[in-house]
């Protein structure tokens, strides 16, 4: 069967007009729709936005963000937003681009107004390599790394991004995300001690990270972290490092290993295991585990199980 | 062709003068409005290699018993201006021939290379309402394995359907292609596309375009588990054999994809189960074409994947030679595969595979063992779901 080609090609160009016809427009009373890469970022734009958002979040807090599968769902998510609020510093390399491609969205593409890049917020971004930067060091991020949501006070700075940023893509509701942004922002400064305290017996012991995901809540509680149990970043431990972790973890003595939960955690307990370490096994982002959906309620999670495994030394 | 020769010597002589280091040391960005030379523009670019070494317990071919490059594939992307972004793959590669996509070669029976262009395009930015546009050669969107580069396959070759019925080497074509998201609950794109078809599956002295279409659903049947359904047609001006007269060329197709990986954990198990029917619709068929295929991969441990995969093309025209005469036949071919692959990173990957190709009654069968490996540098982009 052969179609002649000049209905098909009427056909196609039907098809495609009836589809390229605009499909729904937001009402300017309409809530800001907000696409968030990360749950902690979700947190931070529902407590900055109230009511006047509706917030997606792409990546759940359980799933290493390093690898969320590209799903067509997640893109028509995207293709739907006025804005995305996106960690940046290569975090969503492997899978925002895609999904952007797929969105079709001039709303949400590089260099639109709703571009929230809130790495923009930081002032000091930790692990930024220098010298010669190849992938013999790992999955490395370029511009440094990218996990600085498990510190509250860069979430600090970011939450006030957030509520700037809202508020110029909604001048309306501007004065509302300014008001909500600071009274957030002031919840967790008022928790920051609480935190810090919860965890100062961790302060006199080392910490050894299963992967660099942690290295901004060292800087902020503190923490002596000697070191990653994967080799390079991404990359699994060979047979050699690992008993280079256990003596290491041996001869200092009183070590706490920290990983998330989405960590490959045979190699983390055979490591605590053999050097009589602590074990603290962390929900990575907000909603990670239940009753972590809310960002202070995972820092407090967190914070409490980082404070047990420093009681209870060869414990997980 | 553009060469501003002018800027070119303005550069070189800027470099060569006196007071060159004292220039030299200045910001890159200042130093660029005098010497031209900026590399801040310039693509992500990304190298990809397929390195194959096979034997065949049933054939005595060199290119059955040999350890060679399979493909080199280069890819440069940029944006081009506000409102185009750019692709251009060039590879280097194995020849693949016609007859159930088997590789050629050369006069002294070496594996026979060529180098092609396999993507120039370019893809619109930010069309209104969702519209897609992609303009130059670009892989068809038809099926789930066509639009495929090598290094993605999920075994060494491509199936004995596709190879048959589509070409071993993709069909990549020139012409445009439009593409939109269908407003239902799921998540729906359709495609269509004309292009020049100058593939082999053509006729190439027909001036008629070549066009199709693809429409594909996909469903969330979990967190971190979907369900891809597609449809895909292609029209065009069959190539024709000998004295036979071209006439229209239909392929359909219909194919089924299962994804599932473990949200729990990261490079954690994950399967990915795809089947595809392509039913090939010459004007002048003999017998009924049919091809399909069925691949299983399953990541087994945080670096291991394992693959499974089944699949036949059923009527394919060939030719034997006959008391020096050419005679067309029919034949159909089964294919049976199994792999183990190891990647230690996303940028490199080993992998074992052992394939069994035979006639369905008949003589012809291929039991192989192969080793491939592959890796990429630069900055390669992500692949889509």
């Amino acid at each position: 069967m052969k179609i002649p080609n000049r209905i098909a090609a009427a056909a196609l160009a039907a098809c495609l007009a009836f589809l390229a016809s605009p499909q729904s427009t937001a009402a300017a009373d309409d809530p800001l729709r907000v696409a968030v890469t990360l749950s902690d970022l979700g947190c931070a734009a529902r407590a900055v936005g109230g009511p006047d958002v509706e917030v997606t979040v792409l990546c759940p807090g359980g799933m290493d963000p390093h690898y969320l599968p590209a799903k067509p769902s997640l893109s028509r998510k995207l293709a739907q937003a006025d804005a995305l609020l996106f960690n940046g510093l290569e975090l969503e390399i492997g899978w925002l681009p895609p999904l952007l491609e797929k969105a079709r969205n001039p709303r949400v593409r590089a260099g639109a107004p709703g571009m929230i890049d809130c790495s923009a917020a930081l002032d000091n971004v930790l692990d930024v390599p220098s010298g010669a930067v190849d992938r013999g060091l790992g999955d490395i991020h370029p511009q440094g790394n990218p996990h600085y949501t498990v510190d509250p006070r860069r979430m600090i700075a970011v939450v006030q991004l957030v509520g700037r940023r809202f508020g110029e893509l909604d001048p309306p509701h501007a004065a509302a995300y300014r008001d909500r942004a600071e009274a957030y922002a002031a919840q967790l400064r008022e928790r920051l001690p609480v935190w810090r305290e919860r965890t100062a017996a961790l302060r006199h012991r080392h910490v050894l990270l299963n992967h660099q995901h942690w290295n901004y809540l060292c800087d902020w509680l503190g923490l002596d972290a000697i070191g990653e149990i994967e080799h390079r970043p991404g990359i699994a431990a060979s047979p050699r490092h690992v008993q280079d972790m256990v003596e290491k973890s041996r001869a200092l003595g009183d070590v706490v290993i920290v990983a998330a939960s989405w960590d490959h955690l045979d190699v983390v307990r055979e490591i605590a295991g053999r050097a009589n370490a602590s074990l603290a096994v962390l929900p990575g982002h907000a909603g990670a585990e239940p009753g972590t959906d809310d960002y202070l309620a995972f820092l407090d999670v967190v914070t409490q199980r980082l404070a047990d495994a420093a009681a209870a030394p060869g414990k997980e | 062709m553009n060469i501003r020769i002018p800027a070119a010597v303005f550069a070189a002589s800027a470099i060569l003068a006196p007071g060159g280091a004292a220039a030299a040391a200045e910001p890159a960005a200042s130093a660029s409005t005098v010497t031209g030379i900026s590399s801040l523009m310039n693509p992500a670019i990304s190298v990809n290699a397929l390195f194959l070494g096979e034997t065949s317990a049933d054939d005595d071919g060199h290119d059955a018993n040999r350890i060679g490059l399979q493909e080199a594939e280069m890819q440069l992307t940029s944006v081009v201006d506000p409102f185009w972004t750019a692709d251009l793959v060039v590879a280097y590669h194995q020849e693949i021939g016609h007859d159930h996509g088997e590789q050629e070669a050369d006069a002294h029976g070496e594996a026979a290379f060529a180098t092609d262009i396999e993507v120039a395009r370019i893809r619109a930015r930010g069309l209104p309402a969702g519209l897609g546009l992609v303009l130059g050669k670009d892989y068809l969107p038809f099926g789930k394995h066509v639009p495929l580069h090598t290094h993605q396959f999920a075994f060494v070759r491509a199936p004995v359907a596709v190879r048959s019925f589509l070409g071993g080497h993709g069909l990549a074509e020139v012409g445009a292609r439009a593409e939109a998201t269908v407003p239902l609950p799921w998540y729906s794109e359709f495609a269509a596309y004309a292009v020049n078809g100058d593939a082999g599956i053509f006729d190439a002295h027909d001036r008629d375009l070549a066009w199709g279409a693809r429409w594909t659903q996909t469903w969330d049947v979990a967190t971190t588990a979907t369900l891809e359904l597609g449809g895909s047609l292609l029209q065009g001006p069959g190539a024709h054999h000998e004295d036979e007269p071209a006439g229209g060329l239909g392929v359909y197709g219909v194919d089924l994809t299962y994804k599932w990986i473990s949200g729990a954990r990261s490079h954690g198990p994950a399967v990915v189960w795809t089947s595809e029917l392509i039913l090939p619709d010459p004007e002048h068929a003999e017998g009924d074409p049919l091809g399909w295929y069925s691949h299983l991969q399953a990541r087994v441990h945080r670096n291991w994947w394992a693959g499974f995969g089944v699949g036949q093309a059923a009527d394919v025209t060939g030719h034997v030679d006959v008391g020096g005469e050419e005679v067309e036949t029919l034949a159909t071919w089964n294919e049976y595969r199994a792999n183990l692959t190891f990647a230690p990173s996303e940028y490199s990957a080993l992998r074992a595979e052992i394939s069994q190709l035979d006639e369905d009654g008949g003589d012809a069968d291929d039991l192989r063992f192969s080793l491939q490996w592959n890796f990429t540098i630069g900055s390669h982009p992500a692949h889509l779901y």
